[in-house]
């Protein structure tokens, strides 16, 4: 084949799986194309304009402790930073800022310009290449053909594109943009199972036409938590977002419309996320809730667009003017852009390994919304999965797996790729079996050495990251050894605020006590000690401190409840000559091909008695 | 998968005996047997055959049933063959078939097959094993329940309320900037605390499930000639143990099992406890003491129409250690014994092997130390050790997050508990997938900025 250029890696797309992909490949040591249909939207935040929340916060700070970049470009787009959960345990803390969204996309540009390797081409992917069943290149739609020793697609919503408002439907990938048909067409024709999924976003008002007072503030932190760690101090200047109500009013005016919105007229086909409901959804299926909240963001420093968060819509862009002037405050808000739903194409993840590589075509990998994903955070920790992972591949080096048991990237990698999704998948908490040891500010901790193997993690970084896990340890031993003693002058007034203390108490077991705060401990450090433990280190201590035996206790539960968990299902076996297996069940293995019987085991809809069968097979001696 | 044969029946002379066939070449077999390549019953249809030999001599005449996968008992095609219950008609016929290359099942087999063909859960295995070796009626009413599935029910009622705590808590954390309800703690304390309190009753009602299940070893001892056997006899209502006027009768234990209030009951008669005259009775002495050590509760048997003496204060002193209930014998004679001052704290009966007075008393003291459980008349109750030691896990991880929730402890540290108490539940019932929580949350809850 003769290619007009060629890369050891092309990634297609440059939304948020694609920038980390090509990044992440590029750093690497691959020479690597970054294609998409509009440079200047590279890093567009197509939804809300926001990065984090919770689990999602996680993920951005494992993907920074591994060494990939939306973290560090947040940290200089973000006009509003808040932990969330404040008030709970720190697993479960996780960090959130609104973006400047048009900031975002020129940071994110700047970091990859300056990217060796890396090489920005505009134009739209028609085709994938192949040559003896393996990846070879892509041809474009002007013509050009680009090879490639691998591919990484990153396609988002863009994949046979469909926005509906009310009735009226056209092909987009997003508003104002070209889908992306052709590339669709193609991976039906490889025979990957394709399906559809649907996704919705609300209309963003012009700001200067909104009643402010109407509407109740919310302030950012005072001291922002960054996502990133090489990240000592937020720059830019802080906003207030507000939050606002529905009205009943609103609520009859849409039930009365129902019949105008694509969701309720039977148009849309593809299956939308239940946690993001649109506000027709919301109106409907919780009908006995006189009022639903909305949040007003402002888009950025710059603009006068606030877009109208919780208001997801695909009633007809006309009759969204008239909704919105019914929600109080906004009697005479005009909208700069409205809202729209979108469906598009996703391949059954399935299809993939834990390196996001297909089986069924060696050397194609892929990340985000294809995988039915949705959120930026799961797009971005994919591609970063994809962009080693296609580096490593035409390097000959080892595939970078993560475990669910260290990572939400394992986690939401894990269940992918063995679940498959039947809705757009969104990383919760919940769904890591050891919340309690994933906790965002250990993610340096728990992931740092993965990234610095590989060769993501910069030695500034790396030096960095070992300083802190040092002045922590000594942290850590300190609160094993230190105790407050009955003849401390401090004892009495801690005394006080717990009631019951022994004669000597350790701090690690004072800190565990109902009512004493970090702020306490920190009191009753020694003083070298005190002067050189930052408040999050303090803070990372004693999270250990706390959760270590609650830790112990559900491995307990778990490890007998997964006991068969590692054994082994031999790849010779055939589900289909199993007696008593029912056609769906050995449907259901077949496809996952699972290796382990704990693999076998989380595949949704496997009945217990199908699971019993496959257990006696594998464990019994003949 | 082979075929597998085995007697459905026990061994020994009876008027039929079964022999079931499972697996794949149970009808070629059976073909092979009536010598007729061209057999083909109806399933489930019962036809009279001639089981023949190699050389086609007829063994027996015998009623043959054909079951077609997946309708039969292990899910596979069965062959049922009733045949004349003689233990030699049956080793030939099992002889022959091995020769037909079925193999003889492992215990258990049947219904592991069963079990593997989807006809039924483990939990209803253990049920089919439990109505097997049930001895009573109540233990075989107990089994019944459970294989039509009574306690995974009764636990998924208790799960689904367990799920809409964790859904309340797991909303609260991850989903803090929608408008959620405020998480009542109080309410969830209550609600905990229900839960709580039906897992630990099914817990608690092992104890006397396990009586049903197992029963109960009870030792009749005394010194000679009190009357243990009359007493024993009284209670099997048959003259099992023999008895004379002559000290030192019984030489060796016996034991027979009765039903009490539906559970069952080992007695075992021992030989007195005395100096022994010759080597027979000592060996029986030494016995008695192991029944005794053996026993769950035993009953020493005094003569109430006689002066306590020495030997019947060492049997006490013996018994004190253990459970036990005193049986004042002879009651329908003239009292003569007055053990009062030396039965401090042990629970006293009189009755008479002669008159059958106070047997009901004696029955009923037997099972009080065991509770007042009743199980011809009391509800579901668990009668496996490895539910009852996962129900009680379940209380334990409930109790300590209904402590933290208390202490006001974080969400996150509550859910801790809940997940691990609905891991142990699953594990009677079925386990319950993160997707079947989320699923739940976004059904109770309107989320979504």
């Amino acid at each position: 084949m003769i290619f007009d250029e060629a890369f050891d890696v092309v990634v297609i797309g440059g939304g948020h799986a694609g920038c980390e992909a090509a990044s992440a490949a590029a750093r690497l040591g691959a020479n690597t194309a970054l294609v998409t249909i509009n440079l200047d939207l590279i890093g567009q935040m197509s939804c809300n304009p926001a990065v984090g929340g919770i689990a999602k916060g996680h993920l951005v700070r494992e993907i920074d402790a591994l060494g990939g970049i939306m973290g560090r470009v947040i940290d200089r787009a973000g006009i509003q930073f808040r932990l969330l959960n404040r008030s709970r345990g720190p697993a479960v803390q996780s960090p959130r800022a609104q973006a400047d969204r048009s900031l975002y996309r020129t940071e994110m540009r700047a970091v990859l310009e300056n990217t060796p390797n890396l090489h920005l081409r505009q134009g739209m992917v028609s085709n994938l290449l192949l040559s003896n069943d393996r990846i070879a290149g892509v041809s474009m739609q002007d013509g050009r053909q680009i090879g490639a020793r691998a591919v990484v697609i990153a396609a988002g919503t863009f994949l046979n594109g469909l926005i509906h408002t009310g009735r009226t439907t056209y092909t987009a990938g997003r508003a104002g943009e070209p889908a992306s048909i052709e590339l669709a067409e193609a991976l039906k024709r490889l025979g990957f199972p394709v399906g559809r999924l649907k996704t919705g976003t609300p209309p963003r008002l012009d700001g200067r036409t909104i009643n402010w007072d109407a509407f109740e503030p919310q302030s950012a932190d005072e001291h922002p938590v960054p996502f990133s760690f090489a990240t000592d101090e937020i720059h830019q200047p802080q906003i207030r977002c507000y939050v606002g109500y529905t009205s009943e009013k609103l609520h009859n005016a849409i039930r009365r419309n129902l019949h105008e919105s694509p969701l309720y007229s039977g148009k849309i086909k593809g299956v939308g996320p239940r946690y993001c409901p649109s506000i027709e959804d919301k109106v409907v299926k919780f009908a006995d809730k006189d009022r639903h909240q909305l949040f007003l963001e402002p888009e950025g420093h710059n603009t006068n667009e606030v877009y109208l968060n919780g208001f997801s819509t695909s009633l007809p862009a006309a009759m969204q003017q008239e909704l919105v002037r019914m929600i109080p405050g906004m009697e005479e808000v005009r909208i700069i852009r409205p809202g729209y739903a979108i469906e598009y194409d996703y391949v059954d993840p399935r299809e993939l390994g834990p390196d996001l590589q297909c089986h069924r075509l060696p050397g194609l990998f892929h990340a985000g919304q294809v995988n039915g994903t949705t959120g930026y955070e799961e797009a971005a920790c994919q591609g970063l999965v994809a962009g080693i992972n296609a580096a490593t591949s035409v390097q000959g080096r080892n595939s970078f797996n993560l475990r669910r048991e260290e990572s939400y990237i394992g986690v939401l990698v894990d269940d992918l790729i063995r679940q498959g999704v039947d809705e757009p998948y969104r990383i919760f908490t919940s769904r890591a079996e050891y919340r309690l040891a994933l906790r965002h500010d250990n993610a340096d901790e728990r992931l740092s050495k993965y990234g610095r193997e590989v060769g993501l993690v910069g030695d500034r970084e790396w030096e960095r990251f070992n300083q802190r896990r040092d002045r922590i340890a000594k942290v850590r031993k300190t609160l094993g050894s230190e105790r407050l003693k009955a003849t401390d002058p401090a004892y009495s007034a801690v005394k006080l605020l717990v009631g019951e203390l022994p004669e000597s108490i350790t701090l690690g077991e004072l800190a565990k006590r109902s009512g004493v705060h970090s702020q306490h401990i920190r009191q009753l450090l020694p003083t070298t000690i005190r002067s050189e433990t930052t408040n999050a280190d303090l803070e990372f201590a004693l999270a250990d401190n706390l959760y270590s035996g609650y830790i112990k206790t559900q491995e307990a539960a778990i490890s007998r409840l997964n006991s068969h968990d590692t054994t082994p299902i031999p790849s010779t076996l055939s589900f289909r000559t199993m007696s008593g297996l029912s056609h769906e069940m050995v449907e259901r293995l077949e496809r996952v091909r699972p290796r382990t019987f704990g693999q076998a085991r989380t595949i949704p809809g496997m009945t217990p008695a199908a699971l019993s069968t496959l257990l006696f097979s594998v464990t019994s001696p003949n | 998968m082979d075929t597998i044969v085995a007697a459905a029946t026990p061994s020994g002379r009876s008027a039929i005996a079964v022999v079931r066939l499972s697996g794949p070449t149970a009808l070629d077999i059976a073909r092979l047997l009536v010598h007729d390549d061209s057999f083909s019953p109806r399933p489930n249809q019962v036809i009279l055959k001639d089981l023949k030999t190699d050389d086609g001599a007829v063994m027996d005449q015998a009623l043959v049933t054909f079951f077609k996968a997946p309708h039969s008992f292990t899910g596979e095609d069965m062959v049922e063959i009733s045949c004349h219950g003689s233990p030699v008609v049956v080793r030939r016929l099992l002889d022959r078939i091995q020769q037909l290359d079925g193999r003889l099942a492992g215990p258990g087999e049947f219904t592991l097959r069963a079990c593997r063909n989807g006809k039924m859960n483990l939990s209803q295995a253990e049920a089919i094993r439990d109505l097997i070796d049930a001895r009573t009626a109540a233990a075989a009413q107990l089994a019944t329940r459970q294989l039509k599935g009574e306690l995974s029910n009764a636990l998924s009622e208790c799960k689904q309320y367990l799920i809409d705590v964790i859904v309340k808590l797991e909303s609260a954390l991850e989903f803090v900037e929608d408008d959620l309800p405020e998480l009542q703690r109080m309410a969830v304390i209550d609600e905990l605390a229900a839960v709580r309190s039906t897992v630990d009753q099914l817990a608690k009602s092992y104890e006397s499930g396990h009586l049903v299940r197992d029963g109960l070893n009870v030792a009749f001892v005394g010194r000679p000639n009190v009357g243990k056997s009359s007493l024993f006899n009284k209670l099997l209502t048959r003259d099992r143990a023999i008895v004379t006027e002559l000290p030192g009768t019984t030489r060796d234990s016996l034991t027979e099992t009765i039903a009490l209030n539906g559970i069952p009951v080992t007695l075992t008669d021992t030989a007195g406890i005395r100096e022994a005259g010759d080597r027979i009775e000592a060996i029986g002495v030494e016995r008695t003491h192991r029944a005794m050590a053996d026993a769950d509760l035993l009953v020493v048997v005094l003569d109430g129409s006689t002066e306590i003496q020495a030997e019947d204060r060492r049997v006490l002193e013996r018994a004190r250690a253990a459970r036990h209930v005193v049986a004042v014998n002879k009651s329908d004679l003239v009292l003569r014994a007055d053990p009062e001052e030396m039965l401090d704290g042990s629970k006293v009966v009189h009755v008479s092997a002669v008159t059958g007075g106070g047997l009901t008393d004696l029955s009923a003291a037997i099972l009080e130390p065991f509770g007042s459980v009743d199980a011809e008349s009391v509800g579901l109750l668990v009668t496996d050790s490895r539910h009852c030691d996962l129900l009680l896990r379940a209380t334990a991880a409930l109790e300590e997050s209904a402590s933290l929730m208390r202490d006001g402890a974080s969400e996150e540290l509550v859910l801790v508990g809940l997940h691990n108490a609905l891991r142990y539940l699953g594990e009677i019932t079925g386990e319950t997938t993160t997707d079947e929580i989320l699923g739940r949350i976004f059904s109770t809850f309107c989320i979504g900025k």
